[in-house]
């Protein structure tokens, strides 16, 4: 089970101000939400890299929680954050570019709602929800989904394109 | 949890050190010191308007000034905001600053449709070391607010490029503003909104490799 909102604000506050053991249960939980929260949001494979890289930010960028405000939100935009963020190196890997204005940026208290990334892929078309649930989430390759959706091998690649833009577009007006 | 996970999570406690908690005011402080040196710079090296230093300044002056000012103060504050991320609110205030400052480069351009203005009005040389000097004043105060960014984790670089760019442009040219004796609303609609616009650009294209993280 995960301890609760107030006991993590509690952890992080004590952790900014350099309580090693509060620190320790802090990462420890962090770490147990993290991975239900990246769950089915990336290819299987890739969660463990994922849950370390976004611990690893949470270490560097402790000075930007704001300790009169709740913890998880915050943690679930530094992890949002490096999803995108391995998202578009994925991305960047296998098809040479990706829009740069995918970000993350939920500047808001109720980022539980809103940085639903399931949410997210609801809100633009199915044919591009299925590809980038395929092949970044499922981690199936691209003539694997063309075979399952029926779409060719481009226009599975148009679609990822199209649906990431639509997304970051998306996240960039809320 | 795995081993690997283990190891890092020890890692990480073992390099705990206490932080204190990023403030925004902290950003506001560098933004507001730095358009303060602006503004003693210009005064030394340029002098200040010669209606100002006798103390009747002409109400353009100071329609320019609040105007200036209030699109800077507003732009930064919601740039040092996104330091924090999820949290705070959304801070778009600064859309409302922009829409009011776009008045002046509105007017001047109805204004022009109705009477050609002299070319002499736009004044073109002094117009360039207004653009000039608003410029090296909005990089000062747009490195200080960078670098302030970097401590922090903002989510959206493309923002808060944009942000830094239109705050820093607009107390940029806030700064020089005592300086420039022109109060006309051709020169200001030009010369005052063309460094605003280069330091968003500018601001939009580079700072968000800056403060990636």
């Amino acid at each position: 089970m995960i301890a609760n909102e107030e006991t993590l604000r509690h952890l992080m506050v004590k952790a900014q101000a350099g309580d090693k053991q509060c620190y320790s249960s802090l990462l420890v939980e962090s770490e147990k939400w993290l991975r239900r929260y990246f769950a089915r949001k990336i290819n299987p494979a890739a969660i463990d890299d994922l849950v370390q890289e976004t611990l690893i930010s949470l270490h560097r960028k402790r000075a930007s929680y704001d300790p009169t405000k709740a913890f998880l939100p915050w943690l679930a935009a530094i992890g949002r954050y490096r999803w995108i963020d391995s998202l578009r190196k994925i991305y960047r890997h296998e098809h040479g570019e990706l829009n740069e204005e995918l970000v993350a940026d939920p500047q808001d208290e109720t980022v539980s709602a809103k940085v639903s990334l399931e949410r997210l892929l609801g809100m633009i078309p199915e044919r591009q929800a299925e590809v980038i649930a395929k092949v970044k989430i499922e981690g199936f390759s691209i003539a694997e989904t063309a075979a399952m959706t029926g779409q060719s091998e481009s226009l599975v690649k148009v679609n990822i394109h199209r649906g990431l833009k639509k997304m970051s577009a998306l996240i960039e007006s809320e | 949890m795995s081993n690997v996970a283990n190891s890092l999570i020890d890692d990480l406690v073992d390099d705990l050190s206490p932080v204190r908690s990023l403030k925004p005011s902290g950003g506001m402080a560098v933004a507001a010191a730095l358009t303060m040196l602006a503004c003693g710079s210009v005064a030394w090296f340029l002098g200040v308007r010669n209606d100002l230093a006798m103390g009747m300044a002409d109400e353009m002056f100071f329609l320019r000034s609040g105007v200036l000012l209030m699109l800077g103060i507003a732009t930064a504050y919601s740039a040092v905001n996104l330091a924090r991320p999820g949290v705070g609110n959304l801070n778009r205030g600064w859309i409302w600053a922009l829409v009011t400052a776009a008045l002046f480069p509105l007017t001047a351009a109805i204004m022009s449709m109705i009477n050609t203005p002299p070319v002499e009005a736009l004044r073109p040389s002094e117009g360039l070391r207004c653009l000039t000097v608003s410029g090296m004043s909005a990089f000062v105060i747009g490195s200080g607010l960078t670098l302030w960014l970097r401590q922090g984790a903002p989510t959206s670089p493309e923002r808060a490029g944009w942000l830094v760019g239109i705050a820093s442009g607009a107390l940029g040219a806030a700064a020089y503003n005592i300086f420039c004796p022109f109060n006309d609303i051709y020169y200001i609609g030009l010369w005052f909104t063309l460094p605003v616009l280069a330091s968003a650009i500018v601001g939009r294209i580079v700072i968000p490799r800056l403060i990636r993280w």
